[in-house]
């Protein structure tokens, strides 16, 4: 599909439609929330922002790209005076002080939010169930589920709902979301884009991602939001890719997969025989494939949750009812703490708190989370030996097609194991995409750290091959 | 006091109980082969100390300090209501 922002920009310079009327008709759409993928609506706001557009069209002025254009916002981003829940019971009445950097470059560049995006509470979970929202719905089919964390994010790019809109991915919560709603979203390098005011998950993975239905508006999108930012230590300094820069394959020589995500009894027969003949067909282009030894899928999953637990216990230790949240008062103040937090965090969200704490507590830390950084350092060197040897890693997104709304629930190990695909890119810290083709859940490109570009460039060359 | 802190007092959740979903992947970290390399050697996430912002004071905008009292949980004739800080 061609680039929607482009599309809509010019249609706002030759004045056939206006800015207001176009986020009207996308506000009206939200509010019926068929697909429970709102939170809040920024109707007020965003209108007051489309007359702005409207007004400096009328003028004779110019417009920059992104002005005028719609877009939603993960529940987990700080927008200055809307409410920010996380989906969650302890911040259901949170307003955010402040906005985070990524979104205010956005707002910079003259994006319009609409809409706070319902996700897994904290980003805690596969398949967004676990919100005091309601599941959100797959946009494909409403009997499954959206995905997860952001699956309020992705279902609303599919139903065009919105035209871009901003996840957050920890372990695949923009990637997997995106492959079982059939649209583009891309976790880029860590550190590419600043986290400073994204509600911490597990803060050494943590990532802004873009959700859309082109590659050319995931490179507008992830052009405006990526740089260095004081307010974030982790980030680092990167260029601009270029449209042209990405239009062709040339330098992509090799591309590799890992044989045991496809060779094993997990994965789905049919997704197995799409990813394969899709491999065939880049060997058909002349591209040298290889078949890659990697880690088990179990030693993926567990090293990502043991570390992303103890992270996010950490990062959730704040929230105890004194400053901000629905505080619960009792007889002291340990009381007030355990009160308010037994009876605010969800089930998954107490399970993973829990399991940090235990990887964290003495005696176990040494058997469990040293190891588990001990795995990690071990994932990241071999993905520094598989890049010097092959361009781009291509995988599948999820071993199989979504599941029923409530089935994820029922079974939460089952449920972290169908991550197997998406964490291991994530503990490495790399670019990855996931594009709507190839599987009925998409593939995930990567390259090596900070090559973003090539990513991008070889999901071109996919659109045009398979 | 007792030195022996249960995940339930860690986490500050009641009744909490490690879980057997949870206990099932660090089973897997357990017998996980691991290199000899010490587990402290882990240099992944270090940032760098060359480039730091300034060491100033910036004071919050107006907007952002009335948000912050308004999500504030209790007030009380003006002040901020917290919990009695007991003794043990």
């Amino acid at each position: 599909m061609n680039s929607q922002i482009h599309n809509i920009h010019q249609q706002l310079m030759n004045k056939d439609i206006t800015c207001t009327a176009l986020v009207q008709e996308k506000l009206d759409l939200l509010k019926q929330n068929i697909n429970n993928t709102v939170n809040a609506l920024l109707d007020t706001l965003a209108l007051d922002l489309a007359a702005k557009v409207d007004a400096k069209i009328a003028n004779g002025e110019t417009i920059g790209l992104l002005e005028g254009i719609p877009f939603g916002i993960k529940d987990v981003y700080m927008v200055q005076g809307t409410y920010t829940t996380a989906s969650s019971d302890l911040l259901k009445n949170y307003k955010s002080a402040y906005t985070a950097t990524a979104i205010q470059k956005l707002l910079d560049a003259g994006a319009i939010p609409l809409v706070k995006e319902n996700c897994d509470s904290f980003g805690h979970g596969s398949s967004s169930e676990n919100t005091i929202f309601g599941a959100v719905k797959n946009a494909v089919n409403p009997d499954l589920v959206g995905g997860g964390s952001s699956g309020g994010s992705a279902v609303n790019v599919a139903k065009d709902y919105t035209v871009f809109s901003i996840g957050g991915d920890t372990g695949g919560s923009v990637r997997q979301p995106a492959g079982y709603n059939n649209v583009y979203g891309l976790k880029p390098t860590y550190g590419r884009i600043s986290r400073f005011g994204l509600m911490a998950y597990a803060s050494s993975t943590d990532c802004v991602g873009p959700i859309a239905k082109s590659i050319e508006d995931i490179r507008i999108v992830l052009n405006v939001m990526s740089g260095k930012d004081v307010k974030d230590q982790t980030t680092y300094t990167s260029t601009e890719i270029d449209q042209d820069a990405i239009s062709s394959s040339e330098n992509i020589k090799k591309v590799g997969y890992f044989k045991n995500f496809i060779e094993n009894d997990a994965i789905d027969a049919e997704v197995k025989s799409n990813f394969l003949a899709t491999i065939e067909k880049i060997k058909a282009k002349r591209i040298e494939v290889k078949a890659l030894d990697f880690f088990e899928s179990e030693t993926l999953v567990s090293t990502y949750y043991t570390l992303a637990m103890a992270e996010t216990a950490s990062n959730l230790s704040r929230l105890d009812g004194t400053n901000y949240g629905n505080r619960i008062e009792a007889d002291n103040l340990k009381e007030t703490y355990a009160v308010t937090r037994s009876e605010n965090f969800s089930e998954e969200s107490k399970r993973r708190i829990v399991g940090g704490n235990q990887v964290l507590s003495q005696g176990f830390s040494d058997e469990i989370y040293l190891k588990g950084l001990n795995l990690r350092d071990q994932i990241s060197k071999n993905f520094e030996n598989d890049f010097k040897d092959v361009d781009i890693i291509l995988s599948p997104v999820t071993p199989n097609t979504p599941p029923k709304i409530g089935d994820s629930l029922k079974d939460p190990h089952a449920m972290y194991l169908s991550d197997a695909y998406t964490v291991g890119f994530s503990l490495g810290q790399l670019p990855t995409l996931t594009v709507p083709q190839g599987t009925a859940t998409g593939l995930q490109i990567t390259a090596a750290k900070h090559n973003d570009e090539l990513v991008l460039k070889f999901a071109n060359f996919l659109k045009d091959t398979i | 006091m007792s030195k022996i802190m249960t995940v339930d007092v860690l986490s500050s959740i009641k009744g909490a109980q490690p879980s057997k979903a949870v206990n099932k992947l660090f089973e897997v970290i357990k017998k996980a082969n691991t290199t000899n390399n010490n587990a402290f050697n882990n240099h992944n996430n270090a940032v760098s100390l060359n480039n730091l912002r300034d060491d100033v004071v910036i004071d919050s905008s107006a907007t952002e300090k009335q948000i912050i009292i308004e999500n504030f949980p209790k007030e009380k004739n003006g002040y901020l209501v917290v919990s009695k800080i007991i003794e043990e």
